[in-house]
């Protein structure tokens, strides 16, 4: 059991209001940690109550690991033998703790300010995984690897690389908390049709055509490109050739193109310390890989032929054969504002959907506020695809294996395992030539093939899940080799040259000179209640046309777009819900909403109407046709308390949820809309109900909305 | 972990105390500080492993926030959790029951062995494990016994079905009460028949814990008295000061706690005792009596808490605490806020004309009248003593008020427990402040039992009642006659058949008095009302923790649930039949929309009005 720890001093005098998020490997070391200064403090306080013999403070990240150390611990232990875990913990004080064990990274995170219920934790848990992912693609499949980029060695790289995610965590948590479009997990887009259609056909017949004619660009080419305004979305282009970008993926990538350039989303922010942080970091340092610590003669003792011993100490740790093998010592400069980021965005390709594939990501500044994102994709893409599909092949035989099939039973299916073999070997060889280190996995694969296909070898059996094992870790081994280790590689960098990138910055500003102010004015008053007409027949406004309504949202979540009037409620020219506590109260009250409404989504509830106070809210999903016409409500998945947050941002559940009713529905495209309202409420129910109806059919009518 | 049960049939899959006092050094097995474990037949490496995990991580997160844990949650259980002292106690339930629900038994549980045995550090001083262990399981089999899924989200009363039963026999269960009262030394009591409430002068919380001892099957613990032909019988209870303030401050013996006479049996008792119903004190000499800022409580507390010293054999030592429970004195001049509520209750209660025109304006109209049938009140006129009529009018009206401010201020529903522990920043919040045993001294009183076949009759007593003889048969004498004709005419009432599953399924949750009325008892928990308690369960919830939410109509695809709350009570409605089939887009001719006007317009004959 846990030894408890002798009681502290009684500090339930203070209160501590405090925020934290920790990524703890099984062995309770830090992976990552961030926290406000009150969490910091707070464990400084219980560190060095506990520290009798007067050292001196030991490092923070060595005090929150110890703090933790027991629940960490307690959590492994009846993962193991209850195979249960701990989800959340709540406090009198109404702290809350809620913490998810993603394969063998434990994060837990922390509210100790009654801001953040659970389901704000828990989707913060998710999209930090999310942001992982993308900076990580799939060396997040092997925690032993992941384990190894998150805490660097070099104590100044992981500083660097720390600070860089806790700022998009910051950044992250201000767009949630201020920002209707990271609220729902929608896309907002900047609604004016002519622009917007200007600026796609600029960024398709000028841009990027000339930028992929260019010899400058070093073998990438633009996929994707797009303008924001703040958060908002201007115009939006893809060539041909690109698969379409997930709105997890953009909204991601919005959150990383905020965090290098932010935009001042609250003028009025009494925290200015923390618009500091955040803007400190941009254009923002990249992460290098650590310098190996071994010395050759390890890698080479590790190289030798392994057959005549035993097998359990091929595989006792491969990750550090690994980490012998592949990590150079490069001492890597901070890279210049030209140097892209690397992203790992999902590709939807004619054989199937390719998660995590690698992508250069240019944000250049237009001015603050605007900047023009490109996305390109790199010439080694291929090798990404290789290593998704041999991984995908190898943790399915290691599924089958594991629930105890044998034989032919275990390596059924497609690809088959003769594809794998075959393609592995070509795969392997083709690696040779390259400066890329695959002796390692050149020799695992070998004593995979002996064991598996070879006549007298074991064969398909329980035994060989420990050699899939480390094929998989092998294979993420080269694709971090390929994708993570960057400039190590060639001496001309692989990327737009700056030259180029410059030149598309200057062409962009060009374009958007005469536009740029009312862009930035727009962007905080989209669409309004007083000023935008509802429709081109009658120019009513929503104030006119629906009396007693207060705000709504409205979501395609086909698209991942959203629609609502702005509420800006720190600006000093406020919109018409007034300035200060009045306009405070109801943003407040949408922000409850919108999380209250999941909660009964989570449960298959998706209609809910609520009389709370003064105001009357609604909330309808449904689902139509490709022609408007409306489908018949279906059972919705009940999903237990602790499962992946409902949104888009981190995991898509309306991405599962459209799948799930499409089943009935097949050959149709169905499509998903949701609708919240806020009324008086005085208004009678009849009518509010009346509002939702009009509303529901005329925010997306084609007529009205060109850009959808 | 195998479920060994199914969980729809426990309302509680894991239930216990581990006593961290007992592991301190690095040798101690954990199983040394288990006290109790539910479900006992749990393999002991399991329990181990529950206790000294979950109270591990329990106690570093504590420490980390500087506040006990309340709830932990894992993936297929959510556990409520005190930590007091070195206790600690875990209490699991499904991930289903609202987490609420989970606290409130919890807590329940904890106050129900208090109840009985008063300190629990002390019981585990005097009695031994085995002993406790047993009274743990009682109590627990007690909270859990033939509860309804309905009932695991409300912790209610369990009553006896008043749509088939005769309001005058609810008047006669009321003034059996009252007459029980004339006598000094009776406290307050409830008759009970058939494990169901037939009439309380207590707080809900406290008839709860009385009803343990109804189940006949528990008599260990008790005396019982030979004179009586075994039918009386008695045990010592602890109450919390506030109980036992909101009781003694009832109306009927104000003047006796002016003379603070405990336990000298002097003569005055007899004359007392023959009291008749007309010579209760007149009401005009209250309010002069409380116009002296509340020395007449002074009165009526202090002498109790010497008695404490004298009925246990060791004091219970409270241990001084700058949070008393309002204690006036004086010199401990308690919270503002303490004060103030005080002093509203005290107005509202004692000054006759504006208290009692505050009550009726504020408080709903329905409430009032169900309050006066469980209190005999009813205002209907009595064959059994026509001179005291008058008195009886009155008398009821007050004793109901009374209830309804004891029950406010004691914590009827989550809100008001809430509430109230908002007001005194001391207490420790959630752990339920002014009833958490380990924070305020538990007085020993005495319940007093008197059984005729399926009905029992409860009362909180002095513990010096028994040694009174006369008061004891004076109070025997008087009721029995009573008891007898009521529990005949009780007993020929048969249950009543069930209601046809009607075209809707409706929950009635009265807070205050922490009742339940539903359509759906006594069906077999079949496959049509899931939906129903589903949604309940989640509109609970969201009620308990948005205090400003009136009204909701959830719909899933196949069921609109309609819930509505005010603070005195919870409605919820699903109408059954007619199809369902809708797009889910916004129809104000949809079904689900029409369901709160259906609810207004049929649950009026089930007696309750959402107007």
């Amino acid at each position: 059991m846990i030894q408890e720890t002798q009681t502290k001093k009684d500090r339930s005098a203070s209160v501590v209001q405090m925020k934290c998020l920790l990524i703890a490997s099984e062995s309770a070391e830090v992976l990552f940690q961030w926290t406000d200064a009150e969490f910091q403090q707070n464990v400084q306080e219980q560190y060095g109550a506990s520290q009798e013999e007067g050292h001196g403070l030991p490092a923070f990240e060595d005090s929150i690991s110890t703090l933790f150390a027991p629940i960490i611990i307690s959590c492994s232990t009846m993962v193991d033998r209850l195979s249960d875990s701990y989800t959340s913990f709540t406090t009198e004080n109404n702290h809350i703790y809620v913490l998810h064990q993603f394969d063998e990274c434990l994060y837990i995170a922390v509210n100790g300010d009654g801001e953040e219920g659970e389901g704000d934790l828990r989707r913060k848990i998710y999209v930090m995984k999310k942001m992982i992912e993308v900076m990580f693609g799939m060396v997040t499949l092997s925690s032993n690897l992941l384990r190894r980029e998150l805490r660097p060695q070099d104590t100044e790289q992981r500083a660097r690389l720390w600070k860089h995610l806790q700022s998009l965590l910051e950044t992250y948590s201000q767009l949630r908390e201020n920002d209707q479009s990271f609220l729902v997990e929608a896309v907002e887009r900047l609604i004016h049709p002519t622009l917007c259609e200007q600026c796609i056909e600029f960024l398709e017949r000028r841009l990027v055509q000339q930028l992929n004619g260019s010899v400058e660009r070093a073998g990438e080419e633009v996929l994707h490109a797009f303008i924001l305004i703040h958060t908002k979305l201007l115009a939006f282009y893809s060539s041909r050739n690109a698969s379409s970008l997930s709105t997890s993926d953009l909204l991601t990538l919005i959150i990383m193109a905020q965090n290098m350039y932010p935009s001042n989303i609250d003028p009025d922010d009494p925290h200015p310390e923390d618009v500091e942080s955040t803007s400190g970091s941009g254009p923002d340092s990249f992460y290098t890989p650590e310098p190996s610590p071994t010395d050759r003669d390890s890698s080479s003792s590790a190289d030798k032929p392994v057959r005549g011993s035993t097998p359990v100490f091929e595989f006792v740790d491969p990750d550090v054969q690994m980490a012998e093998d592949s990590l150079q010592a490069l001492e890597v400069p901070p890279p210049a504002p030209s140097t892209p980021r690397r992203v790992f965005l999902e590709v939807s390709h004619k054989d199937g959907l390719y998660p995590m594939m690698p992508h250069s990501m240019y944000c250049l500044p237009l001015w603050p506020g605007i900047s023009l994102v490109m996305l390109t994709k790199i010439p080694t893409s291929a090798v990404a695809m290789s290593v998704y599909m041999f991984l995908e092949a190898f943790a399915k035989l290691e599924k089958r294996l594991s629930e105890g099939q044998e034989g032919s039973a275990a390596t059924r299916g497609q690809p088959t395992i003769h594809d794998v073999r075959s393609k592995l070997d070509k795969f392997i060889k083709a690696l040779g030539p390259s400066e890329i280190q695959s002796a390692q996995l050149q020799n695992v694969w070998t004593e995979f093939k002996n064991r598996a296909f070879s006549r007298g070898g074991p064969g398909f059996n329980r035994d060989l899940i420990p050699w899939c094992k480390n094929m998989k870790t092998q294979l993420c081994g080269i694709y971090r080799q390929c994708f993570l280790i960057e400039s190590g590689q060639a001496n001309i960098p692989q990327r737009l040259s700056p030259s180029l990138q410059e030149r598309a910055q200057t062409m962009m500003q060009e374009k958007l000179m005469d536009w740029k102010d009312f862009l930035l004015v727009k962007s905080k008053r989209n669409i309004t209640m007083v000023s935008y007409p509802v429709s081109t027949l009658f120019n009513l406004t929503y104030l006119e046309d629906f009396p007693g309504l207060i705000h709504f949202i409205c979501v395609d979540r086909s698209t991942g777009q959203m629609i609502a009037p702005s509420l800006n409620i720190t600006e000093r020219n406020t919109s018409e819900l007034g300035k200060g506590p009045v306009a405070q109260f109801i943003k407040s009250k949408v922000w409850s909403l919108v999380s209250t409404t999941r909660r009964y989504l989570q449960k298959g509830y998706s209609t809910v109407t609520l009389r709370d106070g003064d105001f009357y809210f609604c909330y309808f999903l449904w689902f139509e046709n490709e022609t408007g016409y409306k489908l018949e409500a279906g059972d919705i998945p009940i999903l237990p308390d602790e499962s992946a947050p409902i949104g888009m941002l981190a995991w898509d559940y309306y991405r599962k949820l459209l799948r799930y009713y499409s089943k009935n529905h097949q050959g149709e495209v169905v499509k998903c809309y949701e609708l919240l309202t806020v009324h008086l409420g005085v208004i009678p129910t009849e009518i509010i109900l009346q509002h939702c109806r009009q509303l529901a059919s005329k925010l997306w009518e084609p007529s009205r909305n060109p850009l959808l | 972990m195998a479920e060994l049960v199914p969980p729809d049939s426990r309302r509680c899959n894991y239930f216990f105390l581990y006593d961290g006092s007992k592991v301190k050094g690095e040798g101690d097995a954990t199983r040394e500080g288990i006290c109790y474990f539910y479900p006992e037949e749990t393999p002991l490496d399991k329990q181990e492993l529950l206790c000294g995990q979950l109270a591990g991580a329990g106690r570093c997160v504590s420490e980390l926030s500087a506040s006990p844990v309340r709830i932990l949650s894992l993936r297929r259980t959510k556990f409520a959790i005190r930590m007091k002292d070195d206790f600690f106690w875990a209490l699991g339930c499904s991930a289903e029951v609202p987490t609420i629900s989970t606290c409130e038994l919890l807590d329940q549980l904890i106050n129900l062995f208090c109840f009985y045995n008063g300190s629990v550090r002390q019981s585990y001083q005097l009695y031994s494990q085995e002993t406790l262990a047993a009274r743990w399981a009682q109590y627990l089999s007690h909270l859990q016994s033939g509860s309804s899924k309905l009932q695991h989200i409300f912790s209610c009363l369990r009553t006896i079905d008043s749509t088939n039963v005769d309001p005058l026999l609810l008047l006669k269960a009321a003034l059996i009460l009252q007459a029980c009262q004339r006598c000094p030394l009776v406290l307050a009591g409830c008759i009970l028949f058939r494990g169901r409430v037939v009439s309380t002068q207590m707080s809900p919380e406290l008839t709860m814990k009385v009803m343990v001892h109804e189940s006949e099957t528990y008599t260990k613990a008790l005396s019982t008295f030979s004179s009586f032909g075994g039918a009386v019988s008695s045990t010592t209870v602890f109450l919390t000061m506030s109980e036992l303030q909101y009781l003694q401050s009832a109306p009927i013996d104000k003047d006796f706690s002016c003379h603070p006479t405990p336990h000298k049996n002097t003569p005055q008792k007899k004359t007392r005792l023959s009291r008749t119903l007309s010579d209760t004190p007149s009401t005009e000499s209250e309010p002069s009596d409380t116009s002296s800022s509340q020395s007449p409580l002074k009165g009526s507390f202090s002498p109790h808490l010497s008695d404490s010293s004298v009925f246990s054999p060791d004091p219970l030592d409270p241990p001084p605490q700058p949070l008393q429970p309002p204690f006036p004195n004086g010199k401990h001049s308690p919270e503002a806020e303490e004060e103030a509520l005080e002093e509203s209750y005290y107005y509202s209660f004692h000054s006759n004309e504006g208290g009692v025109s505050r009550l009726h304006s504020e408080g709903d109209r329905s409430l009032f009248e169900e309050n006066s049938y469980l209190n005999g009140g009813g205002g209907g006129g009595d064959g059994d003593a026509a001179c005291g009529a008058a008195f009886d009018f009155r008398g009821a009206e007050e004793s109901c008020h009374d209830t309804v401010i004891t029950k406010e201020a004691g914590g009827g529903g989550c809100e008001s427990v809430q509430g109230r522990q908002a007001e005194m920043p001391d207490a420790p919040p959630g752990s339920g402040a002014s009833d958490s045993p380990e924070e305020c001294p538990l007085v020993p009183m005495t319940l007093y039992l008197h059984r005729v076949n399926g009905l029992v009759l409860a009362l909180l007593v002095e513990p010096h009642f028994l040694s009174d003889t006369a008061s004891m048969e004076e109070v025997y004498h008087s009721s029995l006659a009573s008891l007898n004709g009521l529990e005949a005419h009780l007993r020929t009432i048969c249950p009543g058949a069930p209601d046809a599953p009607g075209p809707y399924i409706f929950a009635h949750f009265d807070c205050i008095q922490s009742t339940l009325t539903t359509n759906l008892s006594g069906r077999p928990g079949g496959a049509p009302e899931r939906p129903f308690v589903r949604a309940t369960s989640l509109l609970h919830s969201h009620f308990c923790n948005t205090e400003t939410l009136q009204e909701a109509i959830i719909r899933s695809a196949g069921a609109a649930v309609y819930g509505s709350r005010s603070v005195a009570q919870e409605t919820y409605f699903q109408q059954h039949g007619g199809s369902l089939r809708n797009s889910g887009i916004p129809n104000h001719q949809d079904s689900a929309f029409l369901l709160p006007s259906k609810a207004r317009h049929r649950l009026l004959k089930h007696g309750v009005n959402l107007l």
